[in-house]
C-alpha cells in the first residue's frame, strides 16, 4: 500500500529530514523510518505540520513523497526519493584513500 | 597570476561580512527563504539533493598551491574530505552547513578566492585554456583577457540580473582547449598575417536541451575594443532575451530567433555608441595586467635527459604515463604534466584533502607553485623539469593521480547526476565508473587513441555530453533510468553536436552500447591514425545504428 510522508531539507544543515510525529511532538529527522507516514486522506495534518515548520525556519522545501512500507520498514516509490533518502548510491572519496594507488595503472 | 589589490581585498570582505550578516538573518528568521535564495545564489551556495553545496570560483582554471592547501582545509574542516572539481573549472563542495559558509568564505577570501557569481544569471566564472602561458602552439596567452573580463563582470550592475546565466570561455592557441564554441561568447586570440593580434568573437554556443555552435560575429576585433564589444553583446541579450520562458532564455536563442545578421547588426549599432567610452582599454591597461602573467625565471635546460630516457626504456608503466599525460613546453627542458582525476577509485573530478594537499606540495617541489584545472576536470602542473617527471610519476602514481588516460576514453567527464543534484533526471557516475572499470586497459586505450566520452544526468548537459564523440545522457523513462546514446561531437576547433543514434539502453545495457560502438570505429578506421571522429564522419551513422539495433 502506497503511504506518504512529509520531507524537505534542514535549514542549518540542508540535510534531507523527515516529519515525525509522535506523543513527544514534532520533529524531523534524517531517519526515513522515523517519519510519520500516512494514507492519502490523512496528508493535510502533515502538509499543516510541514508548512509550520518552514514558518519557524527549521526546514526548507517540504513536499510528500510517496512510500511503501517493507519488511525492512519504509521505502520510497521514486528512485530520485530513494537517493534522497538513503544517499548517493556510489562510494564517497575518502581522504585516507586515493593513497595507495593500487589501481593506478 | 593576478595579485589583488587592496580593493580587491576590501571589496571581499565587504562581501563575506555582508553575506554573513544575511545568513544570520536567515537563521533568525528575518529573511524568508524566498528572500534569502538570491542571496545564497550570489554567493554560489545552492540547496541540492542531500545538502547545500557550494561552487567556488578558479578564475580561468588558474590556483597557487597555497590556494589549493586552503581548498583542502575547507574540504577537511567544513565538508567531507573532498571536492569536486567542475567543468567550468571550479570547485564544488557538496556537504557544508549553512551556518558554516560565512566562515567558509572568509577562509577563502584571505587566499585570494571567492564564490561570487558562480551561480546565478549572471556572468560566470570565464573559463580558458589550461595551458595558457606554456602552449607550444600559443598566438597569445588568454589570461591577461580573461583577467580583464572578469574585472568587467564582477557586480557589473548592468549585467546583474541578466535573462539567465552566461559563460565566456577564452582561447589563445590553435588547438581549442577551452570549448569556445559551445559558450555563450567564445573569444579566440588570433594573429593577421601581418601578425597583428585581434579577437574572433563568437556568439549564442551552448549545450542543454538545445546545443548550439556559436556564430562567428565579429572575426577580427581589436583587442582594446574587447570589453566595450562584450558590453554591446550583453546590452543586446539583455535587452532581447526571453524572460518569459527560462527554457528560451539563453543567448543561443537570442541569436538564433534574432538570425545572426540581425544579431550582429544590433551588437554593431550598440558598439557604435560605446565603442570610444572609458571601457575601451588602453595600452597601458592591458600591460598592466599582463605583469600579472609574466613568464616566471625559467632555467636554461636542453630539451634531452639522459636520466629520463633510461626511465623510459626501464621502466614502461612511466613510459605509458608519459606518452598519455605529459605534453611539450613552450620551453625546453620543461613539460606540461597531467593529472588525471579519472582513476578507477574516484568519481570523475573528485579530489580529497589529502590529495589536495599531496598536489601543493608536488606543485611547490616540481611546478613553481602553480596549479591549473581543466575543463574537462582534470589538474594540471605546468612547469615540470623534464629531469623531474619520472620522481614526480613515482610521486603522483602513490596518490592514484597517474592514470594514463588523457584525452582517452577513461578521461571520460561525468557531471554529479542524480547521487548529488536535484535537477537530474538520471545518474552518471555509476555509468562512468562502470565504463571506466570495463575498458581499464591501457593497451585497449591506447589502440583507440585520441577519443572523448562524456556523461550528463539531465538535459541542461552539465557533463557536455553534446560535445563529445560519444555522449551518453541520462534521462527519466516511467521512473527508470535510461540512456540515449549521441555520436560525432566535438568541442574542439572542429566543434560539432552529436546526433542521437537511437532508441536509449537501460543502465544494464549501456556499457555493451558502448563497446560495440568502439569495435565499429576498430573495425572500420583506415589505419591506427585516423581517430574515432574522423571515421565517424566519413561513415555517418549507419554502421554504428546497424551493429546496436541490428
Amino acid at each position: 500500500m502506497t503511504l506518504q510522508v512529509y520531507s524537505a531539507s534542514l535549514l542549518k544543515e540542508g540535510l534531507v529530514a523527515y516529519l515525525c510525529i509522535d506523543e513527544d511532538g514534532i520533529s524531523w529527522s534524517t531517519d526515513l523510518n522515523k517519519a510519520t507516514a500516512v494514507d492519502e486522506n490523512s496528508i493535510d495534518s502533515l502538509k499543516a505540520e510541514a508548512e509550520r515548520s518552514e514558518k519557524e525556519n527549521i526546514v526548507v522545501g517540504a513536499y510528500a513523497v510517496e512510500v511503501t512500507q517493507t519488511a525492512n520498514g519504509l521505502e520510497p516509490v521514486e528512485n530520485r526519493e530513494r537517493i534522497r533518502a538513503y544517499g548517493p548510491t556510489i562510494s564517497l572519496p575518502q581522504s585516507g584513500s586515493g593513497l595507495s594507488g593500487q589501481h593506478a595503472a | 597570476m593576478y595579485q589583488y589589490s587592496q580593493a580587491d581585498h576590501q571589496l571581499l570582505q565587504e562581501r563575506v561580512s555582508q553575506f554573513r550578516d544575511q545568513v544570520q538573518r536567515r537563521l533568525n528568521g528575518d529573511l524568508s527563504e524566498e528572500e534569502f535564495k538570491h542571496q545564497r545564489l550570489r554567493n554560489g551556495l545552492y540547496l541540492q539533493l542531500h545538502a547545500y553545496m557550494l561552487r567556488v570560483a578558479v578564475p580561468y582554471g588558474l590556483l597557487s598551491s597555497n590556494q589549493m592547501r586552503t581548498l583542502a582545509h575547507i574540504a577537511r574542516k567544513y565538508d567531507r574530505g573532498y571536492g569536486h572539481f567542475s567543468t567550468r573549472q571550479n570547485i564544488q563542495y557538496n556537504w557544508p552547513k549553512l551556518e558554516d559558509v560565512p566562515q567558509i568564505l572568509d577562509d577563502l577570501a584571505k587566499v585570494e578566492m571567492h564564490a561570487i557569481q558562480t551561480s546565478g544569471n549572471c556572468i560566470r566564472n570565464t573559463t580558458s585554456d589550461p595551458l595558457a602561458g606554456v602552449a607550444r602552439d600559443e598566438i597569445e596567452d588568454p589570461r591577461p583577457y580573461c583577467e580583464l573580463i572578469r574585472q568587467w563582470s564582477t557586480f557589473h550592475p548592468e549585467f546583474n540580473f541578466l535573462p539567465r546565466k552566461f559563460k565566456i570561455a577564452v582561447s589563445g592557441a590553435t588547438h581549442d582547449r577551452a570549448a569556445v564554441a559551445v559558450h555563450d561568447i567564445g573569444v579566440r586570440l588570433v594573429k593577421n598575417d601581418a601578425g597583428k593580434l585581434g579577437l574572433e568573437i563568437y556568439v549564442g554556443g551552448g549545450l542543454g536541451r538545445t546545443p548550439m555552435i556559436g556564430k562567428l560575429i565579429n572575426p577580427f576585433l581589436d583587442p582594446h575594443d574587447m570589453l566595450t564589444y562584450l558590453e554591446a553583446i550583453l546590452r543586446v541579450y539583455n535587452r532581447l532575451g526571453r524572460r518569459d520562458n527560462m527554457y528560451k532564455a539563453r543567448i543561443k536563442i537570442t541569436v538564433h530567433e534574432t538570425g545572426e545578421d540581425k544579431f550582429r547588426e544590433l551588437v554593431e549599432e550598440e558598439w557604435s555608441q560605446i565603442k570610444d567610452n572609458g571601457l575601451r582599454l588602453r595600452d597601458e591597461d592591458i600591460e598592466n595586467i599582463k605583469a600579472h602573467f609574466k613568464d616566471p625565471e625559467y632555467e636554461t635546460l636542453s630539451d634531452f635527459d639522459a636520466d629520463y630516457d633510461a626511465a623510459i626504456l626501464s621502466d614502461p608503466e612511466f613510459a605509458h604515463w608519459a606518452d598519455k599525460n605529459v605534453e611539450l613546453h613552450k620551453k625546453d627542458g620543461y613539460r606540461v604534466v597531467y593529472l588525471s582525476l579519472k582513476s578507477r577509485n574516484q568519481p570523475a573530478g573528485d579530489v580529497t584533502a589529502n590529495q589536495m594537499d599531496a598536489i601543493a606540495d608536488l606543485a611547490d617541489k616540481y611546478s613553481l607553485g602553480a596549479i591549473r584545472s581543466t575543463h574537462r576536470q582534470n589538474l594540471v602542473l605546468s612547469d615540470v623539469k623534464l629531469k623531474d617527471l619520472h620522481r614526480l610519476w613515482k610521486e603522483l602514481k602513490s596518490l592514484d593521480l597517474a592514470t594514463p588516460n588523457y584525452n582517452h576514453l577513461t578521461d571520460l567527464i561525468s557531471c554529479p547526476g542524480m547521487d548529488y543534484c536535484a535537477l537530474a533526471t538520471a545518474r552518471s557516475i555509476p555509468i562512468a565508473q562502470a565504463l571506466t572499470e570495463r575498458f581499464d586497459s591501457y593497451d585497449y586505450l591506447n589502440d583507440l587513441g585520441d577519443i572523448s566520452l562524456n556523461i550528463s544526468g539531465c538535459i541542461n548537459a552539465c557533463g557536455h555530453h553534446h560535445v563529445a564523440n560519444i555522449g551518453i545522457l541520462g534521462v527519466n523513462k516511467k521512473g527508470v533510468e535510461v540512456y540515449q546514446l549521441t555520436l560525432g561531437g566535438s568541442a574542439r576547433e572542429d566543434a560539432s553536436i552529436g546526433k542521437i543514434i537511437g532508441p536509449a539502453f537501460t543502465a544494464d545495457e549501456i556499457v555493451d552500447a558502448v563497446s560495440k560502438v568502439l569495435d565499429v570505429y576498430l573495425e572500420n578506421r583506415e589505419d591506427e591514425t585516423e581517430t574515432f571522429l574522423t571515421t565517424y564522419r566519413r561513415l555517418g551513422q549507419a554502421p554504428f545504428k546497424e551493429r546496436l539495433y541490428g
